[in-house]
């Protein structure tokens, strides 16, 4: 395979607080290849925003701080620029949109002159000339009567509205890598949809690759080419999509797969992870996902399984993986699942 | 058919626009502008549609918490609008409100035994003894240990604190609980859990629920009907498996097609809506939903659907439609 544009490896972000090292980001890696949709699947707090964060090098320090791992970018490593190349880089190559587009919009500037910023930082274009392609970047993100628009203020615009241009900014400068932060979570499912529409148009047009960080695993389905799931600051299994939902090979991937109301199904109970989702100061020992994980056998207790090959690239962060690969035993059904 | 335990007609709520404190009302929010529905004993309905759409704002106005414009709610037959506040509080013993965030629902400041014990003292249920009982009892209810009483809300998870929401609402055994998104703050993995555990109280304890949420699948996981709120109004209600399977209304069909499928082989068919939902400050004319309505534009409609409103009419037994063309 080409080489990928991005790639991390075994990447450790943490925070020092008075309660403790808070280990948000505590070995990750994945690549992005050019042109593909990578998407971050993982609840709230497994640390996919640390991780997108750290790729840009904008994790709040202190408290924050990466201690540990690699990020490349084409080559080079990320962690060792000077701030100044690596603000060369940020907003130019590789650009990011967040979840909650009120709080990353400045709101005394107009939607304009935040679009025309970024355009003459890094074009070195002329007033003008930006407002121009500000402009132009308004109606390729969907908004009517862009010269207009252009003048108005974030909060002269509904929610799915600032979202749009918030990729028109992202986009102005055409990166090859575009981190979209659970960008469709604060919409409403018709917006939500014409926003995925838009993103993945635009990344055919621009051939960029979009690394797309969601808990919905119904927005992976549609959009990714590939899946990183993650669990307590790691990933627990990176495949392709098609295999994270058909050929699952970790148990708590199976186990969220499993919990999903679907659209068709009868009044059935769900099937439940059991517990809670683990306390990133004390992670459990051993394999993180023992304490919930159905078919723990006693060395997932004490030993740490590395993520690593299961079969044809696939990857698993689990001692029984071949088991669960070979239907030797069910990674959802384990034991009998408790009330609730 | 089965009694309906509550009666909802022509409720409306409008809030009025002030542009300072002093200043004379500059409009309107029609948040809830002409709904109506019945609540069978025993049933879930699900109440589904938009951000903004008056979801919050029918469920508050049937439990009194905030004061209808207009309409009428019946509950067990009685009228809620016409009661009074010392008849209110009786009807609170009977109708119990679960809200969306579990973070902020709980007070910080009170133990989970005093908070679940206030209700049983308010309501002249149980004091003392049989107090700490009835809590021991409504906490194992909701599937935690009888111990957590002595510990603050500070000290459990979002899936623990939602457990105990519930176990608050039952403590005074109501027969009718207003669900408000009670699973949207939380993760993947405990969802399942608390959905799990509303189904089976709802069994143990004979519940009437109305379902409020943004999610299409978890609804129809939960719903025996299911009304579908667009602008605060419904603009369509039917049993479920009829609503999710023959959706007449234009908005519900591009509403289903639009959830997100989690299965890569079935990239879902896709209605996708122009524009965004206007503000229920003015609404548009005529059916609402015409500055988006695919099926009003292919059908050369916009004439007359930009004049002419579309009441909620039965067009199969037990399925209601606000378009003209469905
Ligand atoms: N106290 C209030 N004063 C003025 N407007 C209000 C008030 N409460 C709600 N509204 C408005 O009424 C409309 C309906 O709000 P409501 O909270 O009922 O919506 P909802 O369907 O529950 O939405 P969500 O899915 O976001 O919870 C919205 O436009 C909202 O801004
Ligand atoms: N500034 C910070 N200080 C301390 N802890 C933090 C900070 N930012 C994030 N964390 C912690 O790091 C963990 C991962 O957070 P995050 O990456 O935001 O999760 P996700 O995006 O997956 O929901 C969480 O436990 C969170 O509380
Ligand atoms: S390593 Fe053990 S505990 Fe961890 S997921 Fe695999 S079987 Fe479960
Ligand atoms: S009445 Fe007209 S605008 Fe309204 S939903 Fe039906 S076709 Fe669409
Ligand atoms: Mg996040
Ligand atoms: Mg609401």
């Amino acid at each position: 395979m080409t080489e990928p544009l991005l790639e991390l490896r075994e990447l450790k972000t943490h925070f020092f607080t008075d309660d403790g090292v808070v280990r948000a980001v505590d070995g990750v890696s994945f690549a992005l290849y050019a042109g593909e949709t990578l998407a971050v699947v993982g609840e709230s707090g497994s640390g996919k925003s640390v991780t997108s964060l750290s790729v840009l090098r904008l994790v709040a320090s202190p408290p924050g701080r990466i201690v540990g791992g690699s990020i490349r970018f084409r080559g080079r490593d990320l962690l060792a620029l000077a701030e100044a190349e690596m603000r060369a880089i940020r907003g130019k190559e590789i650009s990011m949109i967040f979840q909650e587009p009120m709080t990353s919009l400045n709101p005394v500037y107009t939607c304009g002159e935040q679009i025309m910023e970024v355009i003459e930082l890094h074009e070195g274009l002329g007033r003008a000339a930006a407002r121009v392609r500000a402009i132009e970047m308004l109606r390729h993100v969907g908004i009517s009567s862009p010269e207009q628009r252009v003048d108005e203020y974030p909060h002269q615009m509904s929610g799915g509205m600032r979202q749009r241009v918030m990729i028109a900014m992202a986009l102005a400068c055409k990166p090859s890598v575009l981190i979209a932060d659970e960008p469709t979570t604060a919409l409403d499912v018709t917006i939500q949809a014409q926003i995925l529409e838009l993103l993945q148009k635009l990344r055919r047009e621009l051939g960029m690759a979009v690394l797309l960080i969601t808990h919905d695993l119904g927005v992976v389905a549609e959009t990714a080419d590939r899946v990183a799931v993650m669990y307590a600051g790691q990933v627990v299994e990176y495949c392709g999509v098609r295999e994270a939902f058909r050929s699952t090979r970790h148990p708590y991937t199976a186990g969220l797969l499993a919990s999903l109301p679907r659209l068709g199904d009868e009044h059935q109970r769900l099937r439940v992870i059991p517990g809670n989702v683990p306390n990133p100061v004390r992670f459990p020992a051993g394999c993180r996902f023992h304490p919930r994980c159905p078919i723990a056998v006693e060395r997932c207790r004490s030993e740490v399984p590395a993520l690593r090959d299961v079969g044809g690239g696939h990857l698993a962060r689990c001692f029984r993986a071949e088991e669960i690969a070979s239907g030797a035993v069910d990674p959802v059904a384990g034991e009998g699942a408790p009330r609730g | 058919m089965a009694d309906a335990l509550l009666q909802v007609r022509d409720l409306r709520k409008h809030f009025p626009i002030r542009r300072g404190l002093w200043s004379r009302v500059a409009g309107h929010v029609r948040a809830v502008d002409g709904v109506s529905f019945d609540l069978m004993a025993g049933e879930t309905l699900g109440l589904v549609g938009e951000s903004g759409c008056g979801k919050t704002t029918t469920g508050r106005c049937l439990l009194r918490l905030i004061e209808p414009t207009s309409g009428t709610v019946r509950f067990d037959g009685r009228d809620v609008t016409a009661l009074r506040p010392r008849e209110l509080r009786s009807l609170r013993r009977e109708m119990q409100i679960v809200f969306q965030d579990p973070y902020s629902s709980l007070n910080p400041r009170l133990t989970i035994g005093s908070m679940l014990a206030e209700p049983l003292a308010i309501h002249g249920l149980a004091r003392g003894a049989n107090a700490r009982e009835r809590v021991a009892e409504l906490l194992t209810l909701v599937g935690m240990s009888p111990d957590h009483a002595r510990r603050y809300p500070h000290e459990f998870s979002g899936g623990q604190r939602q457990r105990l929401g519930i176990a608050r609402a039952l403590a005074v055994k109501p027969r009718l609980l207003v669900l408000d998104e009670p699973v949207s703050a939380l993760d993947v993995s405990i969802q399942a859990q608390i959905v799990n555990l509303l189904r089976d109280l709802q069994r143990e304890l004979s519940l009437t629920y109305l379902f409020v949420a943004h999610d299409l699948s978890v609804v129809e996981h939960v719903s025996t009907r299911v009304a579908v709120m667009y602008l605060g109004r419904i603009v369509e209600l039917a049993p479920r498996e009829t609503l999710y399977r023959d959706p007449r209304h234009p908005y519900t069909r591009s509403l289903l097609s639009a959830v997100p499928v989690p299965d890569p082989d079935r990239r879902a068919q896709r209605i996708v809506l122009t524009g965004d939902v206007p503000s229920p400050a003015k609404p548009p004319s005529g059916c609402r939903f015409h500055p988006r309505c695919p099926l009003a534009a292919e059908r050369g409609e916009l004439a007359r659907c930009s004049s002419d409103d579309p009441t909620l009419r039965e067009v199969a037994p037990g399925h209601w439609v606000a378009c003209h063309f469905a």
